[in-house]
């Protein structure tokens, strides 16, 4: 520790806090206080008048809204899903051998995260159209694995680097099947890692906007989708409303690991590899 | 089993994906940039498409506009994190609330924030009306033009209210790794609080700093939605380019923006070579 | 030429119900060698801290030559520390770890590298300045270390377990790098290490720190002839703690009366003395002969490590393995106890 600080430094530290928490949460703010109000002019601060409308709109039958919600977090669940299943054994090999071209391939699996989406997605397009798979869910689920697969994988590699094969073999050696020693050693060791690298996999798929769009031809209305539609249609009290639905299951999953997050968990040491 | 197949088989479904998608969705757009395309029956490559870019003074706008963005972005948004970070080492009461914050930040997609900002920074937007109620402003018209400008400060704001906690929460995790005692060392030495940082703790984290500066450079150059809802028209950023000539009626422009996106993709790889190279450069304390 | 007077220092960490130091008081002189000993988490490297400036006491002072230096930075105390784990920077080269501090104060560049040189060959390393740290080995690393921080003439060096690292024949080498260069310096210096040996090999005096508390501050022999208390001499290794009264110079127990030192305590005490200080197999004098019962015998390889009774009363015995040769368990054997090797403690 490097002496406590003098009376300046504390100050400006709280200064500093106070500019920090008014910033982070200043854009939120606008769009919730739009979801309530009726007719927000210039040069009114708040809104004259308040209302559900925008709720109730938005969580109506009608509006497709919370079509599109369940739409969303099904295709993220599938690809994170597919990205656990596909991940996790990529990560296995990534964190536990020692191989010829290990770097070939680590550079190949990280390469999605650093090539921005727009870069592939026009080539993929064209192939998915012979293929059938333009404006199906499917499509935009083959084509979310893109950037959530090099996360998961790089997480699990990360939690596999340090974990010890020597459990397994003792397992065995007490008489457990492959199968067995998978379900009651290998897994819950590694299950952290599954659980961070699933959440980041979801965030990642979850705001997806570029990947959606084109293949999904503007069939497959996620959630970005739609919250960017409304966005530039003027209605800001919808986009609001949206907004508010679309943050939601970003701050849910928060809640439920913000211990796994701040451990020292290895797995977000795989992660800090990025 | 041997070790060999062992591995070959667990990669196996991983490198499919990433081979056929990825870096298959990378060729056909290279090829198709090249008009050449045997399965439909274009059998003879040719440059027009390229050619056709290179002599459109819009796409060179366009890339000028896109390589602000990200320097300036990348270039702002590391020195607050840096600075955020230096904030959040030690415990002090709030320190919990801002950690939430940036990790709450981070579960926040950039395209609700780019909305925000717009919200916030347009003519008739928050600021504007704040503006006005201090009678610095009479009409929206008269508060200057944030989003939608030339100077793309509406998409340079957003992205940096993005990646400050992304990259602050690296750093942060790479400081707490390190611990001061580098700098006690340096302090006992006879070194100021500036000079520790500058001479002993900036290298030190240099490392995980360029990393993560580095996807946010790719990023900001190759995303398509925040530039799309906060950008002027002309010049749009690269991406809105290429997705509208990809879009547009005409079938001709298709190898246009297929050439636009390999070199997206070749300026994201050229930022990839230089993670490589210094991501090399491990710290073992 | 510094002397440190470190005065009823205390700290007490938010939150905790004891303090980590409790009113420590220690007056070292120029140029002395002190040894802070004690059990991780007794409060010595928290004491170094403090006096480094990398930590504000609780209450209580640090003076160096009678000058209060708590409200000092620590860049302006003169109070250089070397950490266990060397912490050379692991950008810059030896030269340039070395030369740091020179630069810091804006030192000549010229001038710099001349003393650079002349402090690499102080420490034996003179042709390692363009190597980085990690090049090096962990004596190297060591020493450059040491060069860093003895470059710019601090007025208190303070060392965080600097033989602990080491293997045994490094330690010799490295034990006799510091002192000479300590000596030739005349830099006061104050280590801290939870190793009796290397406190013993190394300091002029030891201040033995248990439980946040200063228990005695003496030169090494007096640890091992003159332990201020149980924990103390259990510290040391002792073993053999026997209740009895001291009177008049002899000690009655259940051993019988044995015969004291001078300057042994009077009135209700234990007697203690030293496993290595029993002599087995003789009697010699006319007092302190016992005869004892062989429990059991240890063979250590260098030495022998007995447990033997006296009557009831349970004592451990180390001892060279000729000397006990020739007995086996059960064997009744004549001891003595030196008069000089016994202390009383209360």
């Amino acid at each position: 520790m490097i002496n406590q600080d003098g009376v300046w430094t504390r100050w400006f530290r709280y200064l500093t806090c106070l500019v920090l928490v008014v910033w982070l949460i200043m854009p939120l703010i606008p769009l919730a206080i739009w979801s309530f109000a009726r007719g927000w002019f210039f040069p009114d601060i708040l809104p004259r008048q308040w209302t559900m409308q925008a709720w109730e709109y938005a969580l109506s039958e009608t509006a497709g809204v919370l079509d599109s919600l369940w739409l969303t977090i099904g295709i993220s669940l599938s690809a994170t899903a597919l990205s656990i299943l596909v991940g996790v054994p990529a990560g296995r090999a990534l964190g536990m051998y020692k191989f010829k071209g290990k770097e070939v391939v680590e550079l190949m699996i990280l390469a999605p995260t650093i090539v921005p989406g727009i870069a592939v997605v026009l080539g993929i397009h064209s192939v998915f159209i012979s293929l059938g798979l333009t404006n199906t869910v499917q499509g935009v689920i083959l084509v979310h694995l893109i950037p959530t697969l090099p996360y998961m994988t790089l997480v699990m590699a990360g939690i596999f680097s340090n974990y010890d094969p020597a459990f397994e073999a003792q397992a065995r050696s007490l008489g457990a099947s492959p199968l067995k020693t998978f379900w009651y050693v290998t897994l819950p060791a590694i299950m952290p890692g599954i659980i961070v690298g699933g959440l980041f996999a979801f965030l990642v798929s979850w705001s997806q906007y570029i990947l959606t769009l084109m293949i999904g031809g503007g069939r497959v209305v996620t959630l970005p989708l739609l919250l960017f539609n409304f966005a530039t249609s003027g209605r800001n009290d919808i986009t609001g409303a949206i907004g508010m639905i679309y943050i939601l299951p970003g701050i849910f999953i928060l809640l439920l690991t913000a211990k796994q997050l701040s451990g020292r968990s290895g797995a977000v040491g795989g992660f800090g590899r990025i | 089993m041997s070790d060999r197949l062992k591995i070959f088989l667990l990669l196996l479904p991983a490198m499919s994906v990433i081979i056929l998608l990825f870096f298959g969705g990378l060729l056909i757009g290279l090829m198709r940039s090249f008009n050449y395309m045997p399965v439909i029956g274009l059998t003879e490559p040719n440059f027009d498409a390229y050619i056709a870019v290179f002599t459109d003074e819009e796409f060179y706008l366009s890339f000028m506009l896109s390589l602000h963005i990200s320097v300036t972005s990348t270039l702002i948004s590391c020195v607050l994190a840096v600075g955020a970070a230096l904030l959040l080492r030690r415990a002090f009461i709030g320190r919990a609330i801002i950690n939430f914050l940036f990790q709450l930040n981070l579960t926040v997609p950039h395209l609700v924030g780019a909305i925000g900002i717009l919200y916030l920074f347009s003519q008739s937007g928050t600021f504007a009306r704040l503006a006005a109620e201090a009678d610095l402003i009479t009409r929206p018209a008269d508060f200057p033009a944030l989003v939608f400008d030339p100077f793309a400060i509406g998409i340079i704001l957003q992205y940096v209210w993005k990646e400050v906690p992304f990259i602050g929460v690296i750093v942060l995790a790479n400081m707490q790794s390190l611990g001061e005692n580098y700098e006690s060392v340096a302090r006992s030495l006879g070194a100021s609080r500036w000079q520790a940082f500058r001479h002993v703790l900036l290298p030190l984290i240099f490392p995980g700093l360029l990393s993560a500066s580095v996807i946010v450079f790719a990023f900001t150059f190759g995303a398509y939605e925040i530039p799309a809802l906060l950008g002027a028209n002309y010049p749009a950023a690269l991406p809105v380019l290429a997705y509208r000539k990809y879009t547009d009626v005409d079938l001709a422009a298709r190898p246009e923006a297929m050439a636009l996106a390999l070199m997206i993709a070749v300026l994201s790889v050229v930022m990839l070579f230089f993670y490589i190279r210094y991501s090399r450069r491990k710290v073992r304390s | 030429m510094t002397n440190v007077s470190i005065q009823n220092l205390t700290k007490v960490y938010p939150g905790a119900d004891t303090p980590a130091l409790d009113r420590l008081s220690l007056e070292i002189a120029s140029g002395e060698l002190t040894a802070l000993l004690g059990p991780s988490g007794c409060g010595k490297t928290t004491t170094m801290k403090m006096i480094a400036g990398l930590l504000d006491p609780t209450s209580g002072d640090v003076r160096f030559n009678d000058r209060s230096i708590l409200r000092e930075k620590p860049e302006s105390r003169g109070v250089v520390m070397v950490f266990q784990n060397y912490l050379l920077f692991p950008y810059m080269s030896v030269a340039d770890n070395v030369g740091f501090g020179l630069k810091m104060r804006k030192v000549d560049p010229d001038e710099i590298k001349r003393r650079v040189g002349e402090m690499l060959d102080l420490v034996k390393l003179p042709d390692l300045g363009d190597r980085k740290p990690s090049a090096l080995s962990g004596g190297q690393q060591q020493r450059v270390a040491l060069a860093r921080a003895l470059i710019v003439e601090p007025e208190v060096l303070l060392l965080d377990e600097p033989l602990s690292n080491l293997d045994a024949h490094l330690r010799f080498e490295m034990r006799d790098l510091i002192r000479t260069l300590q000596q030739e310096m005349g830099i006061t210096t104050i280590f801290v290490t939870h190793d009796q040996e290397e406190a013993v090999v190394l300091a002029d005096r030891v201040a033995l720190i248990l439980d946040g508390q200063m228990k005695q501050y003496d030169q090494a022999d007096a640890f091992y002839k003159r332990p201020i208390d149980e924990a103390t001499a259990r510290f040391f290794g002792g073993h053999n703690f026997i209740p009895g009264t001291s009177q008049d110079g002899k000690f009655a127990s259940a051993l019988g009366p044995l015969g004291l030192p001078d300057g042994a305590m009077t009135g209700a005490g234990k007697l203690t003395f030293r496993p290595e200080n029993v002599c087995i197999g003789h009697t010699r004098g006319d007092q302190n002969n016992l005869t004892a019962t062989l429990d059991d015998i240890i063979y250590l390889g260098t030495q022998t490590r007995l447990k033997i009774r006296i009557g009831d009363t349970a004592v451990e015995a180390v001892v060279n393995p000729n000397d006990v040769e020739s007995y086996s368990i059960g064997d009744q054997v004549p001891i003595h106890l030196p008069v000089g090797t016994l202390w009383v403690i209360s």
